[in-house]
């Protein structure tokens, strides 16, 4: 378990617990923050958009290249941040203890 | 070094007819003509059901899909619909092309990257040649190991229209098409005054087979494709058999005959339709038998012996198997086919 920092669309910041082992996405999902995860985290819908502190930015992992792709075409409905992410592509560890992201604006 | 097992031999209980799995290759799935611009068909063939459907307009591909869409899986046969190139689900008006690429999520503002990438909708390889449609299936899903050889006789005017011919057999293709390398029973089965001398060769995805001094010239091209030509004096009939199985112990074999176009009357014309008549059934006044009248009684009704008792004289029936056994990709070490 992980306990994270996460910076909601209307401004207000609360810490939630992160399971090890689980996309961040499914947290935020269950939190109620806002992000949906429509697609179960396949890199489908582009729905979990966060943008990742800068201080965390390298130790999230790399982005595949459908997340690549999915940030490349959020590109044209919302901002994108060198620490632009979809949670559904960032495993949960121990290590990501004290992680903080901001929920991305939603497609419209 | 062994011999016989006689006790294997001997059980056949445990034998199946057909422990064959779909091979891989090039198949037959229907006539052109019978596939009309924005139509739209459930068929059942290589052991599963798959959709059929033509893109509108006189140039409309066709394609052949797996039944169900990759969004919600709804049966894209049962209210599926054509429009422009595309299937379209009933469901969400998904589109599909008839490669399997999702075109258009109406509703979706960004289109899932997976669908930009590859096609999502598992749609068979398809050709359109000779008037016919033909998918490659491959177990495995692998592309085209090989390409549909030239037909002279299917690709000129200088012929007649083709003769066509289906039939049903209750067993798998391997077993129909073994018959062409069984030389011994064209003498027993089908009543030929000799047993034919033939010359066989084994080669990457065909053999190739020439009986009675040429008289007979086969050419198998994988599992879903023979052509064969019967020759006398100076005409030439081709047989086009491309068998296709529905289940693993059902299959439709289907061929189509032709020759040039002799004028009517004349002795060339009559030995053509000779060799045609020949080659199906019983021929008036001769002797041998086609395949129609005697070889479905032993193809419906026989087991598969992987182990079969074989004497001098019998055809390259190992040899036939061996060759394709490469059309079951995984199986390679079973010992059951």
């Amino acid at each position: 378990m992980a306990e994270i920092q996460v910076i909601q669309r209307d401004g207000s910041e609360r810490s939630i617990d992160a399971p090890a082992g689980e996309p961040l996405m499914e947290a935020l999902r269950d939190e109620d923050t806002g992000v949906e995860g429509t697609c179960g985290g396949t890199c489908s819908c582009g729905t979990c958009h966060v943008y990742v502190d800068p201080a965390w930015q390298h130790r999230v992992g790399a982005q595949g290249e459908d997340e690549e792709m999915m940030l490349e075409a959020l590109a044209e409905f919302v901002e994108i941040r060198p620490g632009s992410r979809l949670a559904c592509q960032i495993c949960m560890s121990d290590e990501l203890h004290g992680l903080k992201v901001e929920i991305a604006p939603p497609v419209e | 070094m062994s011999v016989i097992d006689l006790k294997l031999l001997q059980e056949t209980k445990n034998l199946e007819r057909c422990p064959f799995p779909i091979p891989s290759g090039w198949f037959f799935v229907d006539y052109s003509r019978n596939l009309a611009p924005g139509e739209v068909r459930n068929v059942f063939l290589l052991d599963q059901e798959w959709v059929l459907f033509r893109g509108e307009g006189e140039d409309g591909k066709p394609g052949l899909t797996d039944p169900y869409c990759p969004h919600l899986g709804a049966h894209l046969g049962h209210g599926g619909k054509v429009v422009g190139d595309n299937i379209r689900c009933t469901f969400h008006h998904w589109e599909y092309d008839p490669g399997g690429w999702c075109k258009k999520i109406p509703y979706a503002k960004i289109m899932p990257p997976v669908c930009k990438k590859k096609p999502v909708l598992r749609t068979l390889p398809l050709v359109e040649k000779w008037g016919m449609i033909w998918v490659w299936y491959h177990a495995q899903g692998e592309a085209p190991q090989w390409e549909l050889p030239s037909i002279p006789e299917m690709e000129s005017d200088d012929y007649v229209e083709p003769r066509e011919g289906h039939w049903d057999v209750n067993t798998a293709i391997q077993e129909v098409a073994e018959n062409g390398v069984d030389f011994a029973h064209i003498k027993f089965l089908h009543g030929e005054a000799e047993i034919p001398e033939a010359e066989y060769s084994f080669k990457d995805h065909e053999y190739f087979v020439s009986m009675r001094g040429g008289y007979i010239k086969g050419h198998q091209c994988g599992p879903g494709l023979a052509i064969y030509r019967f020759h006398h004096e100076d005409v030439v009939a081709t047989m086009v058999s491309y068998s296709v199985p529905y289940t693993r112990e059902e299959s439709k074999m289907n061929m189509s005959f032709t020759h040039l176009k002799y004028e009517e009357g004349t002795k060339q014309a009559m030995i053509a339709k000779h060799l045609v008549d020949h080659a199906i059934g019983e021929a008036e006044g001769e002797e041998g038998a086609g395949f129609e009248s005697v070889d479905f009684i032993v193809w419906n009704n026989k087991k598969y012996r992987p182990n079969p008792l074989l004497c001098d004289g019998d055809g390259p029936i190992l040899q036939y198997r061996k060759w394709f056994k490469q059309f079951y990709p995984g199986m390679e070490d079973s010992d059951k086919i």
